[in-house]
C-alpha cells in the first residue's frame, strides 16, 4: 500500500470535530442533568412525568413502525422482485417520502386529512408511516431481491399452499432485514418532532417535543437533559438490537435480483398492478395536496399566497419575510455542504490509513444515534452561552447540520473508496509518481464525485431539517422548516397557505438535490472499474 | 396400466411466448426417463410446466390418470429438485425433510422420526442436526432428495440435479440416486444435458428435440 505521508493524520481534523461539538456538548449535557446534588439527579431521571412521555412515545412509535411495515412489505415485494415497465420509477417514487422536510409532510397531512382526523395520534401514526415506507421498501426489498424464487417453490411441490410457503419459507429469510428496518422506523418515529409537534395533541408527544418545550417554555435545562438522556439510552438499545437481529442473516450470498415477469393470471396481474397503483397514491396524494393548499383559498383558487412570499407583510414584524428565511436556509446548506463534505470525507480517507487510526470512521456514524434535539440542546448548553457563545455567528445550526450529514457523507464515501482499486497507485508509483500523487490517481476520480455528491446530499439535509434548528435559529433569521412550523403556529388562512408555498419551495428544492446526487452516483457507476 | 405421468399436447411458453407445442410425453411406474437436450433448449420449461411452476400455454398434464392441468403446485403430487439444492436456510437438515411430511398433516415428532430414516436411505444418517452450510454439495444434494422422496411424489422430477457437482462426485450420485429411485419404485422424469448422465440413470432416454412436433 503507498502510504502519503499526510494520511495517517487525516483523522484529526474530523476528530476534533465531533469532539468539540458532539463529545463536549453531550458530556456537558450529562453534568447539566446533575445540576446540584445527585439526588436531584435521580429525581428528575425517575419523575413520573418523563416516563409517562417515554411510553406514550413508545406506543406511538411501535404502532407507526407497524404501519409502515403493514403498508412497506406489499410494495418492497412487487417493487424488486417483479419485472414490469415503470418497476424503476416506482421504486424512486417510494423513496421520496423519505427525504421529504418532516414539517412538510406534517404540513401535507394536515392539508389531505386535517378535515377528516383530528390532530393527534392517528394522523402522526400515519405521518411516521408515510415517512418511513422508503425504510421498509429499501432494507426489506434488498434482501427479498436476493431470495431464490424457487425456494418458495420447492416447498409449494412439497405441498405447501402459497400463503404457508410464504410463512414458513419466506417469512423467516426475511426476518433480519424486518427486524433492521423496523429498528430504524422506531427509532425516527419515536424521536420525531416536527412532525410531532404539528399533527400532535397534548397527548401524542416524543421526548425530542418534551426537550423543546422543556427548554424553550419551561426554561427547565436539567429536566430537558434527563429527557435527552433517557432518549439517548434508549435508542442506543434498540439500534444495537436491531443490529443484531440483523446480522443473523442466514442466506447472505449477493447476486444480481433475480426479477420475474408478472404471471398471466388476472388475480397475479391484479395484484402486482393494484399494489403499484396504491404506491403511487399513496406517495402522491400528500404532495399534491400540499401544491393544492398553496393554491387555494376559501374563496377558490388563488396566487395570492405565493405573491404574497416575498413581502414582509406575509408573516408579522417578528417572524420576517418568507423570502428571507429561504436565504437564510440556502445560506445554512452551503456551510452545511462544505463542512460535511470535508469533515465526513476525511474521515471516509481515515479508513485508508494504515493502524487504528481507522476508528474515527466508526466515530463519525455515532452523531447518527443522538437525536436532532439532543444535540440542538447540547450545542446550546454548550456553546450558547459565555465563554464560548457561537450563537452571534450563525455557526450553530450549520454546524448542528454537519454533524447530523456527516455520518451520510462517510456511509456514501466509505463503500467507494473500498471498491476503488488500490493497485492503480503501486501502478502509478512504479510509473514514478510521487506518493500523493499515486494516492490521488487510484481514489481521486472516486472521491471527487463521491464528496460532492454527498455533500449536496449533507445540503439536502440542512434545508429540511427541523429538530436542531428549532433550538438554535435566532428569532430573526429563522430557517424555512422553523419559519413553516412558527407560521402554522398562528392564526388565519393566510398563513397555512403560505407555509403551503414555502413547502412546495423545499420540496422542489430537496427533490432537485437529491436527483442530482442520484444522476452523479449512476455517472460514477458507469465508470469503468 | 395407467402411467404415473403423462403430458397430452402440452405446450410451453415463458412471458407469453410459446417455444414448443404438441409434447406427448408418458412415464409409466417406476420408469425412469431421461430427456436431453442442450441448454437453454427448454427442459427447465418442461419441468417447471409439468410441476406446475409455469403455466401450460396448451395442452394437459395427468399425474395417475387426473388431470392436474389447473390444480395448484401444492396438489399435483410431483417432487421438484433443482440444479442447487436450494436446502430451506432457516431449518437444519431434518427438518428439511419432515417439511413434507408436516404439510400432509404428520405430527411434529413422528415426521422428524421418518425425516430420520429418510435421512439414512440416503447415506446421511446422524446428519439431522446439520445446516445447509455445514454440508458439501453432494450431501446438500441428498439432503434434497430425501426431502422430494418424503411425501412420496408420484413422479420426481429433476432438472440438471447434478451439474453443479465435480465430475468424479455426478457419477457416483448419479448411481446413488438410480439406486434410490429404483428401491422405492418412484418414477422419475430426469432432464440433463449430459448423454453420459443421462445413460447411467435412465431406464430410457429421449431427445427434448423429439418430443417437440
Amino acid at each position: 500500500m503507498i502510504t502519503p505521508r499526510w494520511l495517517p493524520w487525516v483523522w484529526l481534523l474530523p476528530a476534533g470535530f465531533l469532539a468539540a461539538f458532539l463529545v463536549y456538548p453531550l458530556v456537558n449535557l450529562t453534568t447539566t442533568i446533575a445540576g446540584g446534588s445527585g439526588a436531584a439527579a435521580l429525581g428528575r431521571l425517575m419523575s413520573t412525568g418523563l416516563w409517562q412521555v417515554t411510553a406514550l412515545a413508545a406506543l406511538q412509535a411501535t404502532i407507526s413502525t407497524v404501519l409502515a411495515l403493514v403498508v412497506g412489505l406489499p410494495i418492497a415485494n412487487v417493487v424488486t422482485r417483479y419485472r414490469f415497465r415503470g418497476r424503476a420509477v416506482a421504486q424512486a417514487l417510494v423513496t421520496v417520502p423519505f427525504v421529504l422536510p418532516t414539517v412538510v409532510v406534517a404540513l401535507a397531512f394536515r392539508t389531505l386529512l386535517g378535515s377528516a382526523l383530528p390532530l393527534g395520534f392517528a394522523l402522526v401514526v400515519i405521518a411516521h408511516a408515510y415517512v418511513n415506507l422508503a425504510v421498509v421498501v429499501r432494507i426489506v426489498g434488498a434482501q427479498w431481491s436476493q431470495l431464490d424464487p424457487d425456494l418458495e417453490n420447492v416447498a409449494r411441490t412439497l405441498g405447501a399452499t402459497r400463503w404457508r410457503a410464504f410463512a414458513d419459507i419466506t417469512l423467516p429469510s426475511l426476518r433480519p432485514a424486518v427486524a433492521s428496518s423496523a429498528a430504524v422506523v422506531f427509532v425516527f418515529s419515536f424521536t420525531s418532532l416536527g412532525i410531532v409537534l404539528i399533527l400532535g395533541d397534548a397527548l401524542t408527544r416524543t421526548l425530542e417535543s418534551q426537550i423543546l418545550r422543556q427548554t424553550a417554555v419551561l426554561l427547565d435545562f436539567p429536566g430537558a437533559a434527563a429527557s435527552a438522556l433517557v432518549q439517548l439510552l434508549l435508542v442506543t438499545g434498540v439500534l444495537l438490537l436491531g443490529a443484531a437481529a440483523g446480522r443473523r442473516n442466514p442466506a447472505r450470498r449477493m447476486r444480481p435480483p433475480a426479477r420475474r415477469p408478472v404471471s398471466r393470471d388476472p388475480w397475479a396481474r391484479l395484484g402486482v398492478y393494484g399494489t403499484v397503483t396504491i404506491a403511487y397514491a399513496i406517495v402522491l396524494a400528500p404532495v399534491l395536496a400540499l401544491v393544492a393548499a398553496s393554491l387555494r383559498s376559501s374563496s377558490g383558487w388563488t396566487l395570492a399566497w405565493w405573491s404574497s412570499i416575498g413581502s414582509v407583510d406575509a408573516g408579522t414584524t417578528r417572524l420576517g419575510s418568507p423570502v428571507a428565511a429561504l436565504g437564510t436556509s440556502l445560506g445554512f446548506a452551503l456551510v452545511t455542504a462544505t463542512v460535511a463534505g470535508i469533515v465526513g470525507g476525511l474521515a471516509a480517507v481515515a479508513v485508508l490509513a494504515p493502524g487504528r487510526v481507522r476508528l474515527v470512521s466508526v466515530l463519525a456514524m455515532v452523531p447518527l444515534g443522538v437525536s436532532a434535539a439532543t444535540m440542538g440542546l447540547g450545542l446550546l448548553l454548550a456553546f450558547g452561552r459565555p465563554p464560548t457563545d457561537l450563537r452571534g455567528t450563525n455557526l450553530l445550526v450549520p454546524i448542528a447540520h454537519a454533524l447530523v450529514a456527516v455520518p451520510l457523507v462517510v456511509a456514501v464515501v466509505m463503500p467507494a473508496l473500498r471498491s476503488a482499486d488500490g493497485r492503480l497507485a503501486l501502478l502509478a508509483s512504479t510509473l514514478g509518481a510521487r506518493p500523493t500523487r499515486a494516492f490521488l490517481t487510484a481514489y481521486g476520480p472516486v472521491l471527487r464525485v463521491v464528496v460532492v455528491a454527498s455533500a449536496a446530499l449533507a445540503g439536502a439535509v440542512s434545508l429540511g431539517e427541523f429538530g436542531a434548528a428549532s433550538f438554535l435559529t435566532r428569532a430573526g433569521a429563522p430557517t424555512v422548516p422553523v419559519q413553516i412550523v412558527r407560521l402554522l403556529g398562528r392564526p388565519g388562512e393566510q398563513s397555512v397557505g403560505v407555509a403551503a408555498a414555502l413547502s412546495v419551495i423545499l420540496v422542489a428544492l430537496t427533490l432537485a438535490l437529491v436527483l442530482l446526487v442520484d444522476r452523479m452516483g449512476q455517472s460514477r457507476a458507469r465508470v469503468p472499474a | 396400466m395407467t402411467p404415473r405421468l403423462e403430458t397430452i399436447g402440452l405446450s410451453l411458453g415463458y412471458e407469453g411466448e410459446v417455444f414448443a407445442r404438441g409434447i406427448d410425453l408418458t412415464l409409466d411406474p417406476a420408469e425412469i426417463v431421461a430427456v436431453l437436450g442442450p441448454s437453454g433448449s427448454g427442459k427447465s420449461t418442461l419441468l417447471n410446466t409439468i410441476a406446475g411452476v409455469v403455466p401450460a400455454m396448451d395442452g394437459r398434464v395427468l399425474v395417475d390418470g387426473r388431470d392436474v392441468t389447473r390444480t395448484p403446485i401444492h396438489r399435483r403430487g410431483v417432487g421438484l429438485i433443482f440444479q442447487q439444492p436450494l436446502l430451506f436456510p432457516h431449518l437444519n437438515v431434518r427438518d428439511n425433510v419432515a417439511y413434507g411430511l408436516r404439510r400432509q398433516g404428520l405430527g411434529r415428532d413422528a415426521a422428524r422420526r421418518q425425516a430420520d430414516e429418510l435421512l439414512s436411505w440416503v447415506d446421511l444418517a446422524g446428519y439431522g442436526d446439520r445446516r445447509f452450510h455445514e454440508l458439501s454439495g453432494g450431501q446438500a444434494q441428498r439432503v434434497a432428495l430425501a426431502r422430494a422422496l418424503a411425501p412420496r411424489p408420484s413422479v420426481l422430477l429433476l432438472d440438471e440435479p447434478f451439474s453443479a457437482l465435480d465430475l468424479d462426485l455426478r457419477q457416483r450420485l448419479a448411481a446413488d440416486v438410480a439406486d434410490t429411485l429404483r428401491q422405492h419404485g418412484v418414477a422419475a422424469l430426469h432432464v440433463t444435458h449430459d448423454p453420459g448422465e443421462a445413460a447411467a440413470v435412465a431406464d430410457r432416454v429421449v431427445a427434448l428435440e423429439d418430443l417437440f412436433r
